[in-house]
């Protein structure tokens, strides 16, 4: 009797046994795709000439491992005429994956967490004056957009080249990620980078 | 195992015993030795009169009778071998402070209380080891498990943070340090500084520290040491107890609350314990450490059915945490990581609140046990354990998409255990077990990332065996494991392009034990160990950024020696064409210890080899369209431990005891000749307790100091200014010196104090840690690049007992 007690039991322990091995079966499932936003492997800045479209100046900077280590590369100087004025627009993307990722479009959606920053050699442009507001956020920049809070975004911006010519100078823009933390002061040091980048600015 | 169960001397004093005058040897002693919890009788304990050859065995119902005794008064020496039957074994489940009372009625002695050694698990007598209990647990429940052990010489913790801690011992940390809850290995993402194991405190009756490699007996990674959590232990025959506590910290104003229920019927057993505990953002000695806040709930219960030889339990853990991470450590870019790195403060500091943003780790584990025991002969016993465990860890980082997770896991282990304890055979006591070890890692959908770690499937299985051997005052441990491991790994590259490997290892381990009890005072054990443990997949395959480093595992760089051994990226390379090996350790360790009159000295001298020793460093920084950015990459190298750890505790009076500790460790990177990094420096504290003259209806008080004083590592890696590297004046390869971000902190000196006062229902204390307020940064908190450590704390905690044992 107590023999088979204990047959009893031994088979409550099979039975449980078997739900371990069960449940530690081989499964050979693989992570789903994701839709990667975090990476940016392209920006092409994109100078339009106000009065004449089909004059753009591009620009382009390419990190084609993304978080990687290949270094990044910038594609292009930036060569606008004098006395011109232009509107600075962007396209980026994430292409690692393909087609590629339009982040761009991301950070228009989360406006009113992002702001783009200026720098340049002082004075090249006659508008906005100074040398950007990277050093100072409240110095001149023509942002033409808003987020919802009417705070400035910067996807796209107005430039008014001076008459002087420039050679080897620079042009700086850098995209603050700002959530909560974005407000009519913020500057180019809050928050944290999506980018920071830095081409070569020549005015012919 | 026929280890020495307890082993005791005490001295009966003024006890009047059964006697007949007529002859001078004419005494004869009777006596039923019961445990004093359980009340049931403990058979073949072992009793003798000391300093004379009379010796007896209890019968089975607990009973010894001695006679012909010369002397009215006599000194006992009781001991219980490992021959005892279940009743002995339930008594040695919680034998650390157990009162064995001889029984009033038959042999008019006085109660007895009397201190067991604890008994050391098969396989790790040999090895030196510490246990803290439920007493010393409970004074701060809202510490962390890492926190709790730290204060065992030679152990100390690594953190993210002030809610991220890992234990270290001699150095050694993650999956090197095996957790061990309630018999069963704590399954989680065991991977990265910023995982800490997920066990509540509250919930343990004692956590034992095992410094030296123990990998026969509990499989691989536990080639640093051991942590072994035990739950309640279930005791039967126990009338009906409840407890509940709380309590209230000053700094980060957090309070929580517990409570706990337990009863032991004849055959059944069982207990319910919860907690909830919330601490709001801490403050340093000059800001507040925003997003430092944290919540915790946990649950757990047990149950336990004694049948004749038969004993069943099963266990069920809860644990839910929301542990918010420095706001300020996350630095996205270069020019942000060095204003960060550069800053006395914080560069995010806003008000107090116990709100928890990103960056945050959400997580959730759940474990369930079966044990059955069947001691089917006196010395013989088999035990099959099962256990099941769900982990769920989702970590949100500040992100354009921080609604989402950036991290959402889940991993499942399962495993079972059979042990078989077998019988003596000729002088060899041993046990012998077989394990099956599965884990299922799977990534949840929706982070709009790509996975840092893939999915993956982890098969073990092992078979050890361990004998001992006991000759005059020597006992030998030996130990052997054979362990198959099999990983099938499934990931995606940033191009979400699939990548898989399988890979196995089989590996032997084997350890060798001697224990020398030179005297009752002095004794003396060694052990030598071999371990292993597999890279873990973070260790493997981590690419990019997780926190605020980008970090490249082994499997995720190689050097192109078509581009001058150029550091490339751009695939994921197969582990069997890498030449990448698991680790493997060899540690010796020896402990001696000598009591003296009024003081007790304990001196552990360590060394450790770690072939193919796999650690994180940075690498140097690198151009990407964020700006610079730092870059850590895991590298294999062998490594070199080696330190001791000594105390010495002396009773300076009846009322003041004290204890000095002192940990050193000094390690190398063998194969460059160099330091390695994150190591813990020299640690010196002392603890002075006092107990006080009790008032009232206080039954207990006692009064600490605890001074600690944490010296600045010496041993460390050269610092490169992050500044330098961007700008490329200095320059760094693969092949560099490994060098910091920022150089060591200073020493420091810290102060705690505790006042403890307990009565029959409440115990209650006040502990003030850090007093002096001092300003420190922790070398092995990874937010040292950030922040200072907390100031100040004043802890209150109250509990109450509604009922108290009637004895």
């Amino acid at each position: 009797m107590k023999v088979f007690n204990y047959f009893n039991k031994f088979s409550l322990i099979a039975f449980f046994s078997i739900g371990v091995l069960v449940t530690g079966c081989k499964d050979d499932d693989v992570p789903d795709e994701e839709n990667e936003l975090e990476v940016i492997t392209d920006v092409k800045l994109i100078f339009t000439n106000d009065a004449d479209a089909t004059d753009v100046v591009e620009a382009s900077a390419q990190d084609p491992d993304g978080e990687g280590v290949e270094e990044l590369e910038i594609l292009g100087e930036i060569t606008l005429d004098a006395d011109k004025t232009y509107t600075l627009t962007y396209e980026i993307f994430n292409n690692l994956e393909s087609p590629g990722e339009d982040i761009g479009a991301e950070i228009q959606e989360e406006d009113d967490e992002h702001q783009l920053f200026y720098s340049f050699t002082a004075n090249a442009f006659a508008n906005p004056t100074g040398d950007g507001n990277i050093d100072s956020a409240s110095d001149p920049i023509n942002y033409n957009d808003n987020d919802g809070n009417g705070n400035s975004l910067g996807l796209s911006t107005s430039w008014t080249t001076s008459s002087t010519t420039i050679s080897g100078g620079t042009f700086a823009v850098r995209l603050q990620h700002q959530p909560d933390v974005k407000t009519a002061s913020s500057g180019a040091t809050d928050g944290d980078t999506d980018f920071d980048l830095q081409f070569v600015l020549n005015i012919q | 195992m026929k280890h020495v169960l307890f082993l005791f001397t005490l001295l009966v004093i003024n006890a009047p015993l059964f006697a007949q005058k007529s002859d001078s040897c004419i005494y004869e002693m009777r006596g039923i030795i019961l445990d004093a919890d359980t009340r049931e009788v403990l058979q073949y304990v072992a009793v003798n009169i000391e300093g004379t050859e009379h010796f007896s065995l209890t019968d089975p119902n607990g009973e010894f009778l001695i006679k012909k005794l010369c002397n009215s008064s006599n000194a006992l020496t009781i001991s219980c071998l490992g021959y005892c039957d279940t009743t002995c074994q339930h008594f040695n489940e919680y034998s650390e402070k157990s009162t064995i009372y001889l029984k009033k009625e038959k042999n008019y002695l006085n109660t007895i209380t009397i201190t067991a050694a604890r008994i050391k698990e098969a396989g790790t007598a040999s090895i030196s080891q510490r246990s803290l209990d439920k007493e010393v647990l409970s004074i701060d429940p809202n510490q962390s498990l890492a926190a709790a052990i730290s204060k065992v010489e030679g152990v100390t913790f690594t953190s993210t943070g002030n809610n991220v801690q890992m234990p270290v011992i001699h150095g050694l940390y993650g999956n090197r340090v095996l957790i061990l809850n309630n018999g069963i290995k704590h399954g989680f993402q065991n991977w990265g500084s910023d995982h800490a194991p997920e066990i509540d405190i509250s919930s343990a009756n004692r956590v034992t520290v095992l410094k030296g490699a123990a990998g026969v007996r509990y499989g691989p990674e536990a080639l640093g040491g051991a942590i072994i959590v035990e739950g309640n232990p279930l005791r039967l025959s126990q009338q009906f107890e409840a407890k509940v506590g709380t309590g209230y910290q000053t700094n980060g104003k957090g309070y929580f609350v517990n409570s706990e229920i337990s009863q032991g019927l004849d055959k059944w057993s069982y207990h319910l314990g919860t907690k909830y505990s919330r601490i709001g953002e801490r403050y340093t000695p000059d800001y507040l450490l925003t997003n430092s806040s944290k919540v915790e709930r946990a649950l757990n219960g047990g149950l336990r059915y004694h049948l004749n030889d038969l004993d069943f339990k099963i266990y069920y853990s809860y644990l839910n945490q929301n542990l918010g991470l420095l706001r300020a450590s996350i630095a996205n870019s270069g020019t942000a990581f060095i204003k960060a790195i550069n800053s006395n403060e914080p560069i995010i500091i806003n008000e107090f609140s116990y709100n928890i943003n990103q960056p945050n780790q959400l997580v959730q584990h759940h474990l369930g046990k079966i044990e059955i025991n069947w001691r089917y002969a006196d010395d013989a016993k088999l035990m099959l354990r099962l256990g099941s465990q769900l982990n769920k860890r989702e970590e949100y980082d500040v992100r354009r998409n921080a609604d989402l997770p950036i991290i959402d896991l889940d991993i499942v282990t399962n495993e079972i255990q059979l042990d078989w304890k077998h019988p003596a055979w000729f002088e060899l006591n041993g046990l012998v077990g077989l394990q099956m070890f599965t884990q299922n890692n799977d990534n949840n959908s929706g982070t709009q990332t790509t996975p840092f770690i893939p999915n993956y499937n982890t098969f073990r299985f092992s078979a050890f065996g361990i004998e001992s051997f006991k000759k005059y005052k020597s006992t030998f441990e030996l130990g052997i494991r054979l362990d198959h491991e099999y990983n099938n790994v499934r990931g995606r590259e940033t191009s979400q392009n699939i990548f898989r490997d399988n890979y196995s290892f089989t590996n032997l381990t084997t350890s060798l034990g001697y224990i020398l009890q030179f005297s009752d005072n002095t004794s003396f054990r060694s052990n030598l160990a071999t371990a292993w443990r597999t890279p873990n997949m973070a260790e493997l395959y981590s690419y990019g950024q997780n926190g605020f480093k980008t970090s490249f595992g082994l499997l995720r760089y190689y050097t192109d020696d078509n581009e001058n051994g150029a550091l490339r990226t751009d695939k994921v390379v197969d582990l069997e064409e890498s030449n990448i090996s698991p680790e493997k350790g060899y540690k010796w360790i020896n402990e001696w210890i000598k009591q003296k009159k009024k003081n007790t000295y304990t001196i552990t001298v360590y060394t450790h080899y770690i072939q193919n020793f796999i650690f994180n460093r940075p690498l140097g920084v690198i151009g990407t369209i964020r700006g610079p950015m730092p870059v850590f990459i895991n590298d294999q190298a062998d490594a070199l431990f080696t330190g001791a750890d000594f105390s010495w505790q002396k009773e300076w009076s009846d009322a003041i005891n004290g204890t000095l500790g002192i940990s050193y460790l000094w390690s190398k990177n063998l194969k460059k000749d160099e330091a390695l990094i994150n190591q813990p420096p020299i640690k010196i504290n002392y603890q002075l307790d006092w107990k006080i003259k009790t008032f009232s209806k206080a039954t207990s008080s006692q009064l600490s100091l605890k001074p600690s004083y944490l010296f600045k590592q010496f041993n460390a890696p050269q610092t490169i200014q992050t500044e330098d590297l961007i700008d490329g004046s200095v320059p760094i390869t693969k092949d560099s010196k490994i060098f910091d971000f920022k150089d060591t902190p200073s020493g420091y000196l810290l102060f705690d104090i505790a006042w403890q006062l307990e009565s029959e229902k409440i115990k209650t204390g006040i502990s003030i840690q850090n007093v002096f307020n001092t300003r420190y940064r922790n070398y092995l908190n990874e937010m040292r690049y950030f922040a200072d450590e907390p100031g100040i704390n004043i802890l209150l905690s109250i509990n109450y007992f509604f009922n108290i044992k009637s004895n």
